[in-house]
């Protein structure tokens, strides 16, 4: 399992599948940044799949705990 | 409003607080913007930031990190 | 002596106010009377125990290129919208010189999914500037449609390749505006633009390599004639909804124009993702903004087949493990028993009845026909199987090309949107009438809201909804001439059943341009709709009136 977030920085909470406007299904992470305040991030079905892979995760909830710069990974 | 060089809206009393941000220059650079809108930074902190509170251009963009004029990208945490 | 009456129906005007039992007389193509009316009239439509309304507007469609070859965008018409809004999104046919529609053919083909053949052989290609594309649909129509141009095409025009490359120079600014006026002149109702779409390439279309002064100056040409701005925003991203409303509100009240953004969408997933926007739209209209979000009345489905990975089974680890297989490597798991034993499982001791039961095979595709619509519990069951091995072994023998559909999976809620539709602020639209037509279908939203709002949820009163998708909608989008039974107004007028008026199911269809397939939904609880006083459709069947209009 890749490293978890580092002290100070933007951290997955969550993530769940939704359903895209184009009848995808997209995810949406939850992330927490430093200052404590949590915001929405839409992945597309490619950018999702991709998380999970960078994140070794076979499940949205194993996301939690992920650093942001997983997303960014393979981008 | 969000000019280039420029700040975003300036909330008038009618307004409540929001998330402040930018719109990129033309052929502006992350780094620039970075540089731009979190003066006195080093730029690879400042660089982290930006990328970090706009994972909606950084994530998904193709060719990836290419900026757009119309991108909005925000200077600050969302705010708590 | 009048065309119509149609007579003895529950008059509902589209002003909001209470229905009343009345005629209404149509002379020449406009309402000549309302209430009671006496005289004769060469038809009459027997309205006794149903509405009679204004006809719908639909203020967000992808019609550009069916309206070509089809002057109803059918089914729309059949759902009483008797004028539909194209050339949203940044994209309009025109005004487009010959050598650049290859580039906006492979957009038009990202977003409303046509086939190849719709832009090859189903019309002549004639004109370039937006008067040409004016004419081209205006010879057959028969249902109304006021036209947006597109900043993308716009921007193409004037800067060619480099239109997706790179920011405007004044010069090409100053270009732009006047190729917006000549398309305002020809009856453009304003000009839309584009924060999120991307070409067949993933390359962000040529609106988004626009600097916010561009916008501005595009935006002060809008003033000049006091048309609409409309833009697609980032979806479920609520801190840039809100900064999109702030910079359209700056337009609207530096400009005096009207702002719309489309769609809005409430999910679970950000539950404050609708109230928050609604909050600040009415924080800028108490400013004097006018910046319109459009919400549609559809629930949101989710579709996938096993071609390839989806993160429909993100919640199923070994599912997930297979999918993400080569084709070939896939291919051989979903044929192993060992593994597809251990998939099934995984999906519950029913076999996944629950998790997966009220999937519906979508159809058209390689599934067999008589299986479209059905559900996957329904499928299963006739097969003798679980559903989840049912689900395996049917993408099989078709090559693993089959739809499946999990319904009302985002926007869903009618306890919840039904209050937002019947806000004041927020405009009901963003059907997407005529894109991603091998998706699903974008017709019958205002059947649904009736179903859904008026009747189960009782969210709107029938007056309200009526007003909301005729009097309002015109009122919003300046369209002087429509959306109220008004003596003097163009006589666009649906009769419909109160008590049955809805969506059908959801079928594939292979009317598009070389057999192309499309998901639609035909109407229910419609008797009769007239466009420009000519009866356009009644008893379930289209006419030959053609009798709609570029309107302004």
């Amino acid at each position: 399992m890749s490293p978890r977030a580092g002290e100070g920085e933007a951290v997955i909470v969550g993530a769940e599948v939704v359903a895209g406007h184009d009848g995808s299904a997209e995810l949406v992470v939850r992330l927490r940044h430093a200052n404590g305040a949590e915001a929405p991030l839409v992945l597309d079905e490619e950018a999702g799949l991709r998380l999970m892979r960078n994140c070794g995760a076979s499940h949205v909830d194993d996301l939690a705990g992920q650093s942001w710069r997983r997303i960014l990974e393979g981008s | 409003m969000s000019l280039p060089g420029g700040e975003t809206i300036s909330a008038s009393p009618a307004l409540s607080r929001q998330r402040r941000f930018v719109t990129p220059g033309p052929d502006e650079t992350v780094e620039a913007l970075a540089l731009r809108a979190l003066p006195g930074q080093p730029v690879e902190a400042a660089v982290d930031a930006i990328r970090s509170w706009n994972l909606h251009i950084f994530a998904m963009r193709k060719p990836a990190g290419l900026l757009l004029g119309s991108d909005v990208v925000f200077v600050e945490p969302p705010l708590g | 002596m009048f065309d119509v009456i149609v007579r003895g129906g529950l008059v509902v005007d589209g002003s909001g106010q209470p229905g009343f039992q009345g005629d209404v007389a149509v002379k020449d193509g406009r309402i000549a009377a309302v209430g009671r009316v006496e005289g004769e009239a060469r038809q009459v439509v027997d309205a006794a125990g149903r509405v009679v309304a204004p006809g719908f507007i639909d203020p967000h469609t992808h019609f550009d290129v069916q309206l070509l070859w089809d002057g109803a965008a059918r089914p729309a018409l059949e759902h009483g919208v008797t004028c539909v809004v194209p050339g949203n999104c940044s994209l309009s046919l025109a005004p487009l010189k010959a050598a650049d529609r290859p580039r906006v053919v492979g957009m038009f083909q990202q977003i409303e999914e046509m086939p190849p053949e719709a832009f090859t052989t189903a019309f002549d290609w004639t004109w370039e500037d937006f008067a040409g594309y004016r004419a081209a649909i205006e010879k057959a129509l028969s249902i109304n449609v006021a036209p947006l141009v597109g900043h993308s095409v716009i921007r193409l025009w004037v800067m060619g390749p480099a239109a997706q490359e790179r920011a405007a120079t004044p010069d090409e600014i100053a270009a732009m505006q006047d190729l917006l006026r000549q398309c305002l002149d020809a009856g453009a109702v304003g000009l839309s633009t584009s924060f999120v779409d991307i070409d067949e390439n993933g390359r962000p279309v040529p609106s988004r390599f626009a600097q916010f002064e561009e916008l501005d100056a595009l935006a002060a040409v809008l003033g000049e004639y006091g048309r609409m701005l409309q833009c697609v925003p980032e979806f479920y991203a609520t801190d840039i909804t809100i900064a999109r409303i702030d910079q359209f509100a700056e337009l609207s009240l530096k400009h005096n124009i009207p702002t719309t953004f489309s769609p809005l969408f409430d999910t679970s997933a950000v539950p404050d993702n609708a109230p928050r926007a609604i909050a600040r739209v009415e924080e800028q209209f108490a400013r004097g903004a006018r910046v319109w979000p459009q919400m549609q009345t559809r629930p949101i489905d989710i579709s996938f087949s096993l071609l390839r990975p989806s993160l429909f089974f993100a919640r199923l680890p070994r599912w997930v493990r297979v999918l993400r297989l080569p084709l070939e490597a896939r291919l051989a798991a979903l044929r192993d028993p060992d593994t597809v034993a251990k998939l099934v499982a995984d999906t519950g001791p029913d076999g996944g009845e629950a998790m997966m039961g009220r999937l519906i095979l979508r159809g058209g595709d390689a599934a067999p026909a008589e299986l479209a619509g059905k559900t996957l519990s329904e499928i299963a069951k006739a097969r003798g199987q679980v559903p989840a091995q049912a689900l395996i072994d049917l993408s099989l023998e078709h090559g693993l090309d089959v739809a499946f559909l999990s319904a009302s999976q985002g926007h869903q809620s009618t306890d919840r949107i039904g209050p937002m539709l019947a806000h004041p602020l927020v405009h009901i639209g963003a059907s997407d009438g005529g894109a991603h037509i091998a998706s699903f279908s974008t017709y019958g939203d205002t059947g649904y809201l009736f179903s859904e709002f008026v009747r189960k949820g009782r969210h709107l009163s029938l007056e309200q909804a009526v007003a909301k998708i005729t009097g309002e909608t015109a009122d919003i989008w300046g369209l002087k001439d429509r959306g109220r039974l008004q003596p003097g107004l163009a006589a666009d007028i649906v009769v419909f059943d109160a008590e049955t008026i809805d969506r059908e199911a959801e079928l594939p269809t292979f009317d598009m341009p070389g057999d192309g397939m499309r998901y639609v939904r035909a109407a229910r609880g419609i008797d009769t709709v007239l466009v420009n006083g000519e009866v356009a459709y009644a008893n379930g069947a289209y006419t030959e009136a053609r009798a709609g209009v570029v309107c302004v």
